[in-house]
């Protein structure tokens, strides 16, 4: 369970000790320095668990190989427990202290959004492998000479919500014949585009929004939700939910409440899902990148397996994303010939890169998501996955799905109304 | 007070007040970085420390304080677009009305039910920062447009002036007759009462001065940060740590405290290499230290040069 | 309709609630100590109770068991470990005996809860349902853990009164609350006594952990929140007072889930806090506390 291993504290220690007695590291880069990549994660939470875990590997995998130009890559993993403050201490450390080159930090929007002034301050580039804030690239956007060293390397809620309903409209419009739905998400920064997103987009692919219902992050008892939900007697639950995952999907079962739910389910991405909600999962639809056994890119099924070797789990979807990142940033720093940070951030725009989830390019400065991955056919669209008796399953686009939908007996279609 | 200026403790303290001042010419800008917040709670857990080891006030919330100065500095600089310093002296002006509010019940109970009424009142703070999410961020957290500074030598010796400042103050009015009367109050208000101490009024100027170096401690830590979330200044555990710094440093001592609060945050940073159990193994040292050595660190020193 | 089912899922968390509660007061009105681990203590049972059937695949029952012994266990050790020691404590003036003791419950409750982050990281966990299924009543569809869950909970406070009421353990007990000292005149030790109250306290806080766990499920993050609830049901009934305890906890159950159905669920905790505000205010021993 523990994401530091012994060698990677070691090396902590070594430098530890090293500041303690006031020894300056040499800054200067020559072509033998690493190339040191700080990683700061939430190592209690299984989603940011995986983020050192994987970016730890792909720099076991590029340095097996020689390496960038003969520069090794270094990656600083600092545990953030989940806390903006923390992350910002833990932030100015790698860049002032430990010298980083880039940084990859954090799940959560909040972190991310709270970093992303010290990105511009510490001028060090920046990435994110699983925050979804639309306010992340709009800062990029509105202020791109100060926020350029930013950059969002997962959907935003905006493309999150586009992806739910481009996979509504095939598995459940057109085929379950469904009608009504009521959007349910957890009150955070980064379902505020998600909502309007699906607000948009739901009515568009034929799904009338009966109601929507935010809530806060720390309700534990979901019995007034399900309920009022029941009351205007939706066809499908579309959620938004990150922070609680175990609670509401446990209950949905308790409670036989006969209406499926569909979309954003951070925590239902994680393998060990199904265990902690003792199979109340099964049913559940949620949007992913990627999943165990699903071939999005030939690089998706390798990774996922060596991961599980390695950690005995597989990766949570921001693992995906920060495994790729790490390489997204060698190749930039291959390209760039060089570590300056406005060379790299440069050289990083140019990315086009086939990683774990699909093909990453992202969006330029006049673009309304700046530096936000772009999502389309032939680059990211995501996937929809199901719980089925306890596996996680591909159900969603039709090239990568493995079976059909298949629901728990409380589920009630009520096609007819 | 003028006994103090003779006592060893004087001199100790002005010699490392002034090794401390001297750091950034020789340390690296990452351990300035950790002792600009530990001079931040050392304020936070000084002025709890008055109120308890003085007034006798069990004070459970130091984050509605704290977290009342923080958030009325960081929201006047977000929305209204204020330059920094008003924000700080009007964050420091909100902490005092805050304090001012808690006072009234600690007037009329006492013992737990004080201490939970200040629970409460952090508990509710948080409800509505949370409720409130446009204009404060919610469960987000504010981003603040400004900083103190971004270079970490200067961020430091605004935290030390800082520390400095509160300490001399804090420690002179513990010390003066004012301070004397708020002791024997927090003990025995009958019997202080009855000796013609004006006990509601000391008490009241406690919280308010209590009040007044939290919330400044707050408003200047959100500019430094650059951003205001619950979790840095409001919630419960950010009060435990306050309270743990006052008790580990040793109650009544005012500067025990601060010594607290800078063990308490250098120790969790050094930690870190442990991950996870970096909180674990910080909250079984304090333990430790409350079970075996009540008196805490600089409690402990001073009784022995009281008894010699 | 929904009165019916504000009265059902009310009724659920008061109980439970309530069972929470018991334990805390009555630790309270034997020695004095206010207990901040408590939330630790309840998630530890839950979570045990998980790892007992998830891990090591046991039966329901069986982990139900294993999580209320882990309560115990955890209730004893942090008596003999934390409060002990306060309590005889030569160097600590007994006027602030009261300060250290919260603070290290506190802080022992900080430790159980990282290491229950450590061990079983701090994503939530639910307890598997010993009951499964649903009923109607009326109508309303409701688990039948619930109803298991609320059985439990009058059936463990009736069993608490017999014991403390109508046994000599109990009598002494009770005695030990009003007068400690005539107890130890009495040829009573005074430290059996208390060690039998840590045991009823921690057995009761577990059974109300793996409830919860069946019930809403728990993670390491609902430690605070749940030792605040116990902590503000028993200040609002009255300190050392469990009927009073009893009736703050449905007070507090009914008007939260009042609050969720028929204003919002975001605002669920806050008519109680302010509630608790006005009663500190104006009857600052609580509803039935006694001073």
């Amino acid at each position: 369970m523990t994401s530091t291993t012994p060698r990677r504290t070691a090396w902590s220690l070594i430098l530890l000790g090293a500041t303690a007695l006031g020894l300056s590291l040499s800054s200067a880069a020559n072509a033998a320095d690493p190339i040191k990549i700080g990683v700061i994660a939430e190592a209690q939470a299984i989603a940011g668990a995986s983020i050192p875990q994987a970016a730890q590997m792909a720099a076991d995998e590029i340095n097996a190989k020689g390496g960038v130009d003969g520069r090794q890559i270094q990656i600083v993993a600092y545990d953030n427990h989940s806390s903006s403050a923390d992350s910002v201490r833990a932030f100015q450390r790698a860049v002032n202290e430990d010298k980083v080159n880039a940084v990859i930090t954090s799940y959560i929007s909040e972190v991310v959004l709270a970093l992303e002034p010290w990105a511009s301050r510490l001028k060090t580039l920046m990435i994110t492998p699983g925050a979804a804030s639309n306010e992340i690239t709009r800062a990029i956007h509105e202020n791109y000479d100060k926020n350029k060293y930013t950059f969002h390397g997962y959907l935003t809620s905006a493309a999150l919500a586009q992806s739910v309903c481009d996979a509504a409209k095939d598995l459940l419009v057109d085929g379950k014949k469904m009608k009504t739905a009521v959007i349910m998400s957890e009150d955070a920064a980064w379902t505020k585009p998600l909502d309007i997103g699906y607000q948009e987009c739901l009515p568009k692919i034929g799904l009338k929004v009966l109601d929507h219902i935010r809530f806060s992050p720390d309700t534990t008892d979901f019995t007034p939700i399900f309920n009022k939900i029941e009351s205007s007697k939706p066809d499908v639950i579309i959620t938004g939910i990150s922070h609680v995952g175990v609670q509401p999907t446990v209950q949905w079962k308790n409670q036989q409440v006969p209406i499926p739910m569909f979309g954003i389910s951070s925590q239902a991405t994680n393998s060990t899902f199904g265990k902690d909600t003792n199979n109340a999962a099964d049913g559940v639809l949620y949007q992913g990148v990627s999943g165990p056994g699903v071939a999005v890119t030939p690089k998706s099924v390798p990774f996922a397996e060596n991961f599980k070797k390695k950690f005995g789990n597989y990766p949570s979807y921001a693992g995906y994303t920060s495994y790729d990142e790490v390489y997204m940033i060698a190749d930039a720093a291959k390209r760039a010939g060089s570590t300056d940070s406005d060379k790299l951030v440069a050289a990083m725009e140019k990315t086009d890169w086939e990683g774990t989830i699909g093909r990453v390019q992202f969006y330029g400065k006049e673009d309304k998501f700046t530096h936000g991955i772009k999502y389309g056919k032939g680059l990211i669209t995501g996937l929809i996955l199901q719980w089925q008796d306890g596996q996680q399953v591909a159900v969603w686009p039709k090239d990568v799905a493995k079976a059909q939908l298949k629901f728990p007996s409380f589920i009630k279609f009520s096609s007819a109304n | 007070m003028t006994n103090f200026f003779k006592s060893p403790l004087f001199g100790i303290s002005l010699i490392l007040v002034i090794i401390a001042a001297t750091l950034p010419w020789y340390v690296s800008g990452y351990i300035l970085g950790l002792l600009t917040v530990a001079y931040y709670f050392g304020v936070f857990a000084m002025s709890w420390d008055l109120l308890f080891g003085f007034a006798g006030e069990v004070n459970f919330g130091p984050t509605f304080l704290i977290g009342t100065g923080a958030y009325t500095a960081g929201i006047l600089n977000n929305h209204y677009g204020l330059p920094m310093y008003p924000c700080i002296a009007l964050g420091a002006v909100a902490a005092v009305i805050a304090g001012f509010v808690l006072a009234l019940p600690a007037l009329r109970v006492r013992g737990p039910y004080f201490g939970l009424t200040t629970l409460v009142a952090v508990l509710i703070l948080q409800s509505f920062i949370v409720v409130f999410a446009d204009l404060t961020g919610g469960e987000i957290g504010l981003t603040i447009p400004d900083v103190l500074s971004i270079d970490a030598g200067v961020n430091y010796w605004i935290a030390l002036g800082f520390m400095v400042v509160s300490a001399a103050i804090l420690f002179g009015l513990s010390q003066s007759p004012v301070g004397l009367v708020l002791q024997a109050s927090g003990q025995d208000p009958v019997q202080a009462g009855a000796l013609g101490f004006n006990i509601v009024k000391h008490k009241l100027a406690a919280f308010i001065v209590s009040a007044f170096f939290s919330g400044l401690s707050g408003a200047l830590l959100v500019f430094y940060f650059g951003t205001a979330s619950v979790g840095t200044v409001v919630d419960i555990a950010v009060g435990v740590q306050v309270i743990v710094a006052a008790v580990l440093g040793g109650r009544r001592t005012v500067l025990g405290a601060a010594l607290g609060a800078i063990f308490l945050i250098v120790a969790g940073e050094f930690l870190r290499p442990t991950g996870e159990l970096a909180t674990f193994i910080v909250s079984a040292v304090a333990l430790v230290v409350i079970l075996f050595f009540p008196g805490g660190f600089l409690g402990s020193v001073l009784s022995r040069e009281a008894r010699s | 309709m929904l009165a019916l089912q504000i009265l059902i899922d009310g009724f659920a968390i008061s109980a439970l609630y309530a069972l929470g509660a018991t334990g805390f007061t009555l630790i309270f009105g034997v020695s004095g100590v206010l207990n901040l681990s408590h939330g630790a203590i309840m998630v530890a049972a839950a979570v045990a109770a998980w790892a007992a059937a998830s891990v090591f695949q046991l039966d329901s029952y069986s982990g139900a068991l294993v999580g209320v012994a882990i309560a115990a266990l955890l209730s004893l050790l942090t008596y003999f470990v934390v409060v002990q020691p306060i309590q005889r404590s030569n160097k600590i003036p007994n006027e602030e005996k009261e300060i250290f003791v919260l603070t290290a419950t506190l802080l022992w409750g900080i430790m159980i809860q990282e290491a229950i982050a450590y061990f079983f990281t701090n994503n939530a966990k639910t307890v598997l349902p010993i009951i499964e299924g649903v009923v109607k009543i009326a109508g309303i569809r409701t688990p039948a853990n619930t109803l298991f869950t609320a059985a439990v909970c009058c059936l463990v406070i009736a069993l608490l009164w017999v014991l403390v009421n109508r046994t000599r353990t109990g009598k002494v007990v009770l005695a030990a609350s009003m007068n400690p000292r005539g107890v130890t005149i009495l040829g009573f030790e005074l430290t059996n006594v208390y060690i039998v109250v840590w045991i009823i306290y921690g057995v009761l806080a577990g059974i109300a952990g793996v409830l919860l766990g069946m019930f809403l499920g728990v993670s390491s993050y609902s430690v605070g929140p749940l030792t605040a609830s116990a902590f503000s049901i028993v200040v609002l009934g009255g300190l050392g007072s469990v009927s009073g305890s009893l009736i703050a906890a449905f007070v507090v159950g009914y008007l939260e889930t009042f609050t969720a159905y028929m204003i919002s669920p975001a605002y669920r905790s806050i008519p109680a806090l302010l509630l608790l505000v006005i009663v500190m205010y104006i009857r600052p021993q609580g509803l039935l506390g006694r001073r």
